[in-house]
């Protein structure tokens, strides 16, 4: 069947620009209120609003490169949604640079006590030069993938040139690999060694399907949201969804499946050096956390999505992406807050921590908008396009 | 090379008619088999033999004969375990997540790659069942109130394994029966009344399948539920045979990323062992219109994508060990690496990680000689990865005056042999008595079944 429609190129409404800005400034004035009382959290606050959006951009950017690599077409009607997601990465290697500036607060490993032999011994490894030397380069491969991408995807709309998909397709190839390297390294600079005596080898894969988790659900949010209002293209229909729908149930899966593995094999051997961290959210207000955890991110979303109608549903797609963002956010303040006071019994989920995060998502607003003004919201020269629009489950 | 990617490769190849098609698949059915079938079957009935007989020295002498001791209490017998429940779970994916992720391309490989996911679990289950050295005592694995209050471990992994291996084996048979019962339909229908047991057994096994509407609503509706329920069994299978070992404290596995890394392993053997079947099963039914190098190539790039997962695992984990700063692991890294089993870790690891990298290039990828060799050699780096995560942690633990170097006994190499004896006795078996492909599914994905933009009547 072949499904027909037309694309036609409308900015957003300059209410969406006036949220974002709104956000953004209520956002950082509560954010250096935050820094003026309490320093060290407002940082530990930073970092979590700054993971925040990194995984989201660093999903997006795996979900682009897996569309080339497999060849898929159902997802094309809705690429240009994931590469604006992913033009966050280069604004965010200049967020990260605050973050240089309080290593000190954050990480534990730039001031090892000097008898502690197991930090002294990770050293060639966690220092602040090679530390910031990772940064810089892991951001240097995200950015020339997603300026590579971005550019011949964008290239296409006019000339409808098929060698740009096997360019993609070669570059994409190339920059999965890369990105397991690259993904796992950032989670061990900016989350696992908040903890530096800590170790565990899933984590990488931990962080890479939160992020996956966390992207998908964004993408989800918007492409329904804009469909709705008509911004995209009109061939699309409810079955499109079905993908989306279902990879969301699929990846809060991975990432239960993840979770649990990490945790029971460390609760089952009971060694101290590894179940300390366990403990640490256990201690406290921390239960409340890391129970609502299992809860909001995987208990509550499975049940949402389990049924086969929900997967294509508009509404329901609506609000277990946006409840799974939420509960993101909270699966990185489980693994962010606990190491800012080592006094378990601090209050948990302090109001103004609420300011970074809004900044942070009103800066992402403002840069989507700003990019859907400049960029045609569909591939329209993309060969594959007509036949993701033909896609019916 | 230029590839239009505005349309999608055609499935079937050769525009061969519906009519064609069944003929093809049913022809081995059809006929008596050849000389070369049962010189191939006599060749795997000996294997099966020398296997059974190394079995019954073993039953009447014990497990002494086989090389297991102190330190390295598991040995063969495990390593095989996991290698074969390892190919079994390529059928599961290629059948159930492929089917749930709206894969077209599964159809033709489907069957053959569940049949497999059988035959590969019954040899797996062989392995527990007589490293127990007391199999007629097997009934005790499953936990019944019985007079001698005599009951399982709940919380040992080996006994998770029991129940999780049981149920993966239950659900497959049946995901795959069901599979067949248009299939048998088909078969009844063309088998002349002349031939009265062929004609009632596949009567008796259609289950009175009419291929009407109401027939097909059921069957996709039950078909869509199994796949449902065998995608977490698959997983949580492998998932528990890596909890055998990673629940415990010896470095080597003691570590978190084994779940995901058993399952990705498990996927890339279980490949590599239906290509290398796929690759002689096409070229002998002349089934290359059918299961064309598209799927080859496809199931190539499966292999690369999860050899890579396998080879970032080992990555993570020699990473992690040195980062962890705990010494047990530090050492155990470093003497798999470079210690007495050094031979062992350098053959996984060439034929794991280096030799898939070939699959990097479409004109490997389509080629049916060097695929034929990079699986092959997948198949071996896959049984050497148990071998060495097995043995090596082993052989060297916490206390040096307790080491000591494990051997292999013939008893053991023929056991071995005995299971791809089983393994592929019952491939041939099966390649002769039932369809290899579904008739049913790959007649719906045949050029002009399906209306479609380009070339459709619409």
């Amino acid at each position: 069947m072949a499904s027909s429609g037309t694309y036609t190129k409308k900015e957003l409404p300059q209410s969406v620009m006036r949220l974002g800005i709104i956000l953004l400034v209520s956002g950082l004035v509560i954010g250096l209120a935050t820094f003026a009382l309490d320093s060290k959290r407002a940082v530990f606050n930073y970092l979590l609003s700054f993971v925040f959006l990194l995984t989201i951009g660093l999903g997006s950017l795996f979900l682009i490169a897996l569309e080339y690599v497999s060849n898929a077409a159902w997802s094309t009607p809705f690429r240009r949604v994931a590469e604006f997601f992913s033009s966050y990465l280069p604004v965010l290697l200049f967020v990260a640079l605050p973050l240089f500036l309080f290593l000190v607060d954050l990480f534990h490993l730039t001031h090892p006590a000097p008898d502690d032999k197991i930090l002294t011994g990770k050293l060639p490894y966690l220092n602040i030069p090679f530390f910031i030397i990772r940064v810089i380069a892991c951001f240097a491969i995200w950015i020339i993938y997603y300026l590579y991408a971005v550019r011949n995807s964008r290239k296409q709309d006019e000339t409808k040139d098929q060698t740009l998909t096997r360019k993609n397709l070669v570059a994409s190839a190339i920059f999965i690999p890369l990105f397991a390297i690259t993904a796992t390294i950032a989670s061990v600079d900016w989350l696992m060694s908040l903890e530096p005596h800590w170790f565990s080898t899933i984590f990488g894969v931990y962080f890479f399907s939160g992020s996956v988790v966390a992207s998908l659900a964004a993408i989800t949010y918007t492409v329904v949201k804009l469909r709705e209002k008509g911004y995209l293209h009109t061939g699309v229909v409810n079955d499109h969804y079905y993908s989306f729908g279902s990879l969301l149930f699929g990846f809060v899966n991975f990432w239960a499946y993840i979770a649990f593995s990490q945790f029971m094999l460390y609760w089952y051997a009971n060694l101290p050096e590894e179940t300390f961290w366990f403990i640490n959210r256990w201690a406290g207000y921390w239960p409340v956390i890391s129970i609502g955890l299992i809860i909001v991110h995987f208990i509550v979303p499975y049940a949402i999505l389990l049924p086969q109608p929900a997967k294509m549903d508009p509404k329901r797609l609506k609000f277990a992406s946006l409840w799974l963002l939420f509960a993101h956010l909270i699966d990185l303040y489980w693994l962010i807050m606990p190491q800012y006071h080592s006094d378990k019994n601090h209050p948990l989920l302090y109001i103004l921590e609420i300011g970074f995060p809004m900044a942070i998502i009103g800066a992402a607003i403002i840069i989507f908008y700003l990019n859907f003004k400049k960029h045609n919201a569909v591939p329209v020269g993309d060969p594959k396009l007509q036949r993701g629009l033909d896609y019916r489950v | 090379m230029n590839i239009d990617y505005s349309k999608e490769l055609p499935l079937v190849e050769g525009r061969m008619s519906i009519a064609e098609i069944e003929d093809l698949i049913a022809k081995p059915m059809d006929q008596k088999p050849d000389k070369k079938y049962y010189i191939a079957l006599s060749i795997t009935l000996s294997l099966l033999g020398l296997g059974a007989a190394m079995l019954a020295l073993s039953f009447y002498y014990g497990t002494g004969l086989w090389g297991n001791n102190q330190p390295v209490g598991w040995a063969f017998p495990i390593v095989n375990f996991v290698f074969w429940v390892g190919i079994g779970h390529a059928g599961t994916l290629i059948s159930a997540i492929l089917f749930l992720l709206r894969q077209k391309w599964r159809t033709a490989i489907a069957r053959f790659a569940e049949a497999m996911t059988i035959f590969a679990v019954i040899c797996a289950l062989v392995f527990p069942v007589i490293h127990t050295g007391r199999p007629w005592l097997a009934g005790y694995l499953m936990p019944y109130p019985n007079q001698h209050s005599l009951w399982v471990n709940f919380t040992s992994p080996l006994l998770w394994d029991v129940f999780a291996v049981s149920t993966y084996f239950t659900v497959s048979l049946v995901f795959w029966y069901v599979g067949l019962i248009p299939d048998f339909a088909s078969l009844r229908d063309r088998t002349k009344e002349s031939s009265k047991i062929k004609k009632f057994v596949y009567s008796l096994f259609s289950l009175g399948w009419r291929h009407s509407h109401r027939n097909w609503q059921h069957y996709e509706k039950a078909y869509m539920l199994l796949a449902g329920f065998a995608t977490p069994l698959v997983l949580s299978v492998h998932t528990i045979v890596s909890f055998d070992f990673a629940v415990s404290i010896i470095p080597g596995w003691h570590t978190t990323i084994f779940p995901p890394y058993f399952v990705a392993g498990a996927i890339f053997s279980g490949f590599a062992m239906v290509v290398t079947v796929l690759i002689f099963v096409r070229k002998i039914f002349n089934m290359e219109n059918l299961i064309t190098v598209d799927h080859l190539d496809k199931m190539n790039r499966v292999i690369l994508a999860t050899g890579m997962m396998v080879g970032y695992a080992y990555a993570m984990e020699f990473f992690i060990a040195w980062y962890s700063g705990v010494q047990f692991e530090q050492f155990a890294f470093i003497n798999r690496m470079f210690g007495p089993y050094a031979w062992a870790y350098w053959i996984m690891v060439s034929c794991n990680v280096i030799f898939p990298q070939l699959f990097w290039f479409r004109k490997f990828r389509r080629s049916i000689p060097v695929m034929l060799i990079v699986v092959i050699f997948v198949n071996v780096g896959m049984w050497f990865e148990r071998f060495v995560i097995t043995v090596t942690s082993l052989h060297r633990d916490f206390l040096p005056s307790s080491w000591g170097y494990y051997k292999p006994t013939l008893v053991d190499g023929g056991i071995l042999l005995g299971s791809f004896g089983l393994f592929f006795t019952l491939v041939l078996l099966f390649a002769k008595t039932l369809p290899v492909i579904s008739i049913a599914e790959v007649k719906a994905v045949a050029p002009g079944a399906q209306p479609s933009h380009h070339g459709g009547e619409h």
